[in-house]
């Protein structure tokens, strides 16, 4: 039987929810066809991790533990993703898609020969291959794609499964794996700007997103009070990320990240495709611009025409009201 | 690299790009500039090129897919009022035959199609590596010496040639610049175009609007199209979207405070429109000011030494209600621009002497005798009368004659009378009658 | 130095376009280049300004690509290679990179950059994998570049924060847009970019197996609009009390 092999992404010890929402996906169709479901966890604190993971219903759980995995470096951790494939012979091998799952997925595939389909939205088991599907143009529109070998790699975009939980009796086997520094092709010096235990955008049930009319520090302290009230994660389009207002890694958008939040409240942004691609599948979308032409609105669910200034202060207060009825 | 050129073009609009087609053929080394990201890419019109100049420039142009949209065989007059159409129609396949006598054309891709027969020209000329289609480029001053143009200024660099052509479009900075436009030209000498592009799958839309192969048709509208203010409306079938736009006059909108685009979207309500719209998609909002076509607006010198204005930049336009007609003036006058500078050429004699021969030619085209002979005809088209009465009587007398009841009909002569009466007088009707008899 | 610039032309997305039976349909010609790509070849310009060094741009593509190497080259990149392509053959991320890298085989160089994505398809992926291919040290996602002795310090936008990573000569890295502004070429750069040599290698020149082409694209299919919701116009403090009601009331998600 063969099997389909999901990475867990692992951020700060704590597992990445858009990886359980890839992993529950492969679980799906081991059961479908009849196939094995693993999941695989590369990280200094492997094992503690696998523990935790149980919950979640792979067949089997390997693991490669290395104090080189404290941060993200490609060259071990594509050795150390060559050595599981080699030994596992998995059908697909599933990631989240993240920017480190990003950074190997080419090269691992062009390693190991093997066909690769990036930030699908949803994928399924051909006869084959894989078949799956992925939004292009901006995710103005979806292509359906095919890819037949194999092995097929896959990264997911986050928010296209739900995660289920589902207590399995997991084998946890662990590769054995050296890595010496001078393997290192790469040098990490150093990491300049952790946004370390802030909300992780792209896993926030609600994101508050500022644009180039939020214009001064008055602006963003509204913002922060409202994400603070809605307990939200905080991101920025591209305007405010590039005039550094904003830490880079909070980008929404083509270029930056892809966030699917229950609520989804974008202030003082025009809704450019580039941006309204990271954020277009969120369940409920609020704007806030002044402009009643905004391209915004038409996607908004609720719009709210008028200066953020005004309306900002009177809504922030009416939620607070709201929280404290409950 | 750094020698002159024989002549810098100002814009790749239709009059720029014609102009350098030419150039090109007779072997000059110039420069066309344009400002936009590509030559179409700030465009708007709504889309009918008439007449055939663009057999002359890109002959057999409809052995390709590319670049044009339909050629018209079918057209259609509509007058309005709040309900009610009463149309003029005409087709004929007598119009099917090339070279067309009017194709619909979308101005970004037109204009880059031909931009890339222009770079063939190029590319086939003696001047293959020394002329340039140089666009995303911004001309901010003409450069004169003794008044004669030498050459263009962009930021901080200068580029020299004999001759300067004009080719700015209507918003014609540069042509005030060089003191040849009045520096202000009233508000209503102006009108705004605003336009929508529609999508339809392509089967629907050539059977809402019996389309044959690359036949089109295009439909003007006059009356409740404009909800009283000046101008008129059109509607041009493309490959698979129709441009359904108004043209308004600048001064009657702010003088009625009405947004243009809250009457386009009237005007969409309309229910004769709204059938012909229904299922589309709206994929392209464009709005652009236009020349009215008021020959008081058009400078009364085009040229100077070594300098050139052509197509709308000297507000060569003509808007008779039948037609708008900006885009083959524009042509033709490119042309003529350009044949003038490859004389100018051949005597190296780029002087105003010289230059003025493109002035006479012009006046000897159709464009100036049909601006000089219709120029009534663009001022009725301003008429209230003919705005809003013709249309609200024309539609009333529709549907009374059209209306079958079950009681005796009266004569259409006695309800023709009684619409008269309720929206004009035939006083007021002959005066206007007289008037388009004499115009048209 | 020597820089490669891997360069490609893209559909403009912010042209309309449609589907029609599952093909993709662009309603005008609008072809660009890759945003990305735009910043990669600024970033190599700037090092050069800098250091020293050439820029020449490799692209794949048919002949109507060949105005995004003029571009690139009235950017300011010394020269360009055209490896010319078949209207008809459907490449993938995989093919590129293969061609790229029998292209590459015997080139010497410093750095490869790439873009980080394609606009149109954003794979990602082309970089990565011509990196692995050609069994050379990479980057991905880079916002940031400074060159000392022969490495190049790299900024990377990672997911716990900005990396700085040393990658040693000949390496390879993908370029963010968030680097930089990429310039528009003056008219001065135009003028010189037709001078500047361009090479054509036929693409069957550079002999690729024909396993190369992992990925098929099946169709296309429009994306379900989201239907433009209630817009809210008028007193600030009135509306802006409603919609926070009514994403409690209606919505459950405050
Ligand atoms: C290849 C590529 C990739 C890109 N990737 C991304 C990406 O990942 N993410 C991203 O965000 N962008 C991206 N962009 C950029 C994108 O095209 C836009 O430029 C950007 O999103 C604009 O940001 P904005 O909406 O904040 O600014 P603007 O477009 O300037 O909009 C500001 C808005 O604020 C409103 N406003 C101003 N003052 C007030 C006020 N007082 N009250 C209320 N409203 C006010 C204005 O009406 C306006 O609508 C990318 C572009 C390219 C070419
Ligand atoms: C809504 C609408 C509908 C219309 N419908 C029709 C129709 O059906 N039929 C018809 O024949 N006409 C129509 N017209 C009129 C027609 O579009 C114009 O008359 C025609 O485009 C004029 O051509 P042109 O080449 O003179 O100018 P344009 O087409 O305006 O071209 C001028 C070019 O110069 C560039 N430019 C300007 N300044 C500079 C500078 N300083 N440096 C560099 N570049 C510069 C501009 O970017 C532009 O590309 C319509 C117009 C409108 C607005
Ligand atoms: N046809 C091509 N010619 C040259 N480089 C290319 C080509 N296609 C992709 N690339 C490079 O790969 C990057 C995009 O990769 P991808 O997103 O996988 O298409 C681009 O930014 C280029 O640097």
């Amino acid at each position: 039987m063969s099997t389909l092999l999901t990475y867990i992404s692992v951020n700060n010890g704590k597992i990445k929810r858009s990886s359980l929402e890839v992993l529950s996906r492969c679980n799906e169709l081991a059961q479908q066809h009849n196939l094995i479901s693993a999941a695989i966890i590369i990280d200094k604190n492997a094992s503690e991790i696998a523990e935790k993971l149980k919950a979640y219903g792979p067949s089997v759980i390997y693991i490669i533990e290395n104090p080189v995995f404290n941060n993200h470096l490609n060259t071990p951790l594509l050795k150390a993703l060559s050595l599981a494939i080699e030994k596992i012979k998995p059908k697909i091998v599933a990631f989240a898609s993240t920017e480190s799952t990003k950074d190997i997925l080419g090269a691992l595939a062009a390693n190991r020969g093997a066909a690769s389909l990036a930030d699908v939205s949803e994928f399924e088991l051909s006869g084959t291959g894989v078949k799956a599907k992925r939004p292009v143009m901006a995710s103005k529109i979806i292509s359906s794609v095919e890819a037949n070998d194999s092995l097929v790699l896959l990264t997911v975009r986050s928010g296209s499964y739900d995660v289920s939980t589902q207590q399995a009796d997991s084998n946890i086997e662990e590769i054995p794996f050296s890595f010496n520094d001078d393997e290192l092709k790469i040098t990490l010096k150093e990491i300049i700007s952790a946004s370390g235990d802030k909300i992780d955008l792209s896993e926030a049930e609600t994101v508050i997103a500022a644009g180039r009319g939020v214009k001064d520090e008055e602006g963003r302290k509204l913002v922060e009070e409202l994400a603070s009230v809605l307990k939200a994660g905080i991101g920025a389009s591209r305007a405010l990320t590039e005039a550094g207002v904003y830490d880079p890694s909070l980008q929404i958008g083509q270029t930056g990240k892809v966030v699917s939040p229950q609520l989804y409240i974008g202030i003082g942004i025009s809704g450019a495709i580039q941006h309204v691609s990271g954020m277009a599948n969120s369940k409920v979308i609020v704007a806030i611009n002044k402009d009643p032409d905004a391209p915004i609105f038409d996607i908004a669910d609720y719009g709210i025409v008028g200066d953020l200034y005004k309306v900002l202060p009177p809504f922030i207060e009416e939620l607070k009201k709201v929280k404290s009825e409950k | 690299m750094d020698e002159k050129f024989d002549c810098i073009i100002v814009g790749a609009g239709v009059a720029g790009l014609a102009a350098a087609m030419i150039l090109a053929r007779n072997n000059l080394k110039f420069l066309l500039i344009e400002k936009g990201d590509f030559p179409g890419s700030k465009n708007v019109s709504g889309g009918v090129l008439w007449g055939s100049d663009l057999a002359k420039l890109v002959p057999n142009y409809w052995d390709e897919d590319a670049g044009w949209d339909r050629f018209i065989n079918h057209r259609r007059l509509t007058f309005m009022d709040n309900q009610s159409a009463f149309s003029v129609d005409f087709k004929s396949s007598h119009f099917n035959e090339t070279p067309y006598t009017g194709v619909v054309v979308l101005r970004s891709k037109f204009d880059r199609w031909l931009a890339g027969k222009v770079q063939e020209a190029i590319d086939a000329s003696e001047y293959a590596m020394d002329s340039f289609i140089a666009p995303n480029i911004l001309v901010e001053e003409i450069l004169m010496e003794n008044g004669n143009a030498v050459g263009i200024r962009t930021g901080e660099d200068r580029f020299y040639s004999d001759s300067v052509i004009i080719a700015e479009g209507v918003n014609n900075l540069l042509t005030r610049q060089v003191g040849l436009q009045d520096t202000y030209v009233p508000a209503d000498h102006i009108l705004t175009g605003i336009k929508e592009i529609i999508r339809f799958d392509e089967r629907v839309l050539e059977d809402r609007f019996q389309l044959n192969g690359r036949s089109g048709m295009s439909n003007e509208f006059v009356g409740f199209s404009t909800d009283g203010v000046e101008g008129g409306g059109f509607l041009y079938t493309n490959k698979n979207t129709i441009s359904l736009g108004l043209v308004l006059g600048l001064k009657d909108l702010r003088e009625k405070e009405k947004a243009p685009y809250d009457i386009l979207n009237t005007f969409k309500q309309h229910p004769v429109i709204s059938d012909m719209i229904r299922g589309g998609e709206v994929v392209e909002y464009s709005a652009h000011v236009v020349s009215s076509g008021d020959k008081r607006i058009i400078p009364k010198r085009l040229c100077k030494g070594g300098l050139l204005v052509c197509g709308e930049a000297a507000n060569l336009l003509m808007n008779s209600g039948k037609a708008i007609q900006g885009m083959d003036y524009a042509m033709r006058s490119g042309i003529l621009a350009a044949e003038a500078i490859v004389n100018a050429k051949k005597t190296s004699d780029f002087g105003e002497a010289s230059m003025q021969r493109y002035q006479a030619a012009l006046e000897d085209s159709y464009i100036m005798k049909d601006i000089n002979n219709f120029q009534d005809a663009v001022h009725l088209l301003h008429d209230p009368v003919m705005t809003q009465k013709v249309p609200n009587l024309l539609c009333d007398f529709g549907r009374n004659f059209f209306s079958i009841k079950n009681e005796p009909t009266r004569k259409a002569r006695q309800m023709l009378g009684e619409s008269v009466k309720k929206y004009s007088s035939y006083w007021e009707l002959m005066k206007v009658g007289v008037k388009g008899a004499k115009a048209l | 130095m020597k820089f490669y610039v891997c360069i490609k032309q893209v559909p403009d997305v912010n042209a309309p376009l449609h589907i029609k039976d599952g093909e993709l349909i662009q309603d005008a010609d609008r072809n660009i280049l890759n945003a990305y790509d735009a910043s990669a070849i600024e970033a190599a310009l700037v090092l050069r300004e800098k250091h020293g060094g050439e820029i020449e741009v490799v692209l794949i593509g048919t002949d109507k690509a060949k105005e995004t190497i003029r571009k690139a080259l009235a950017m300011g990149a010394d020269s360009g290679i055209f490896i010319q392509a078949d209207t008809d053959v459907q490449f993938d991320s995989f093919s590129y990179a293969k061609i790229l890298s029998t292209f590459f085989a015997d080139k010497e160089y410093n750095f490869i950059l790439c873009g980080k994505q394609s606009q149109d398809t954003d794979a990602g992926l082309t970089g990565s994998m011509l990196a692995g291919l050609l069994d050379l040290p990479y980057v991905t996602n880079a916002v940031g570049l400074e060159m000392t002795g022969n490495s190049l310090i790299v900024k990377r936008q990672g997911d716990a924060g900005q990396e700085l990573i040393e990658l040693p000569s000949p390496g390879l890295v993908t370029c963010s847009n968030d680097m930089n502004d990429p310039r528009i070429p003056n008219l001065k750069g135009i003028m010189q970019s037709k001078r500047k040599p361009v090479e054509t290698i036929p693409v069957n020149d550079l002999p690729t197996d024909s396993t190369a082409i992992k990925t098929k694209i099946l169709g296309y299919e429009v994306k379900p609009a989201r239907e433009a919701g209630k817009k809210f116009d008028g007193e600030p403090d009135e509306i802006a009390r409603q919609v926070a009601r009514l994403l409690d009331e209606a919505e459950n998600v405050v």
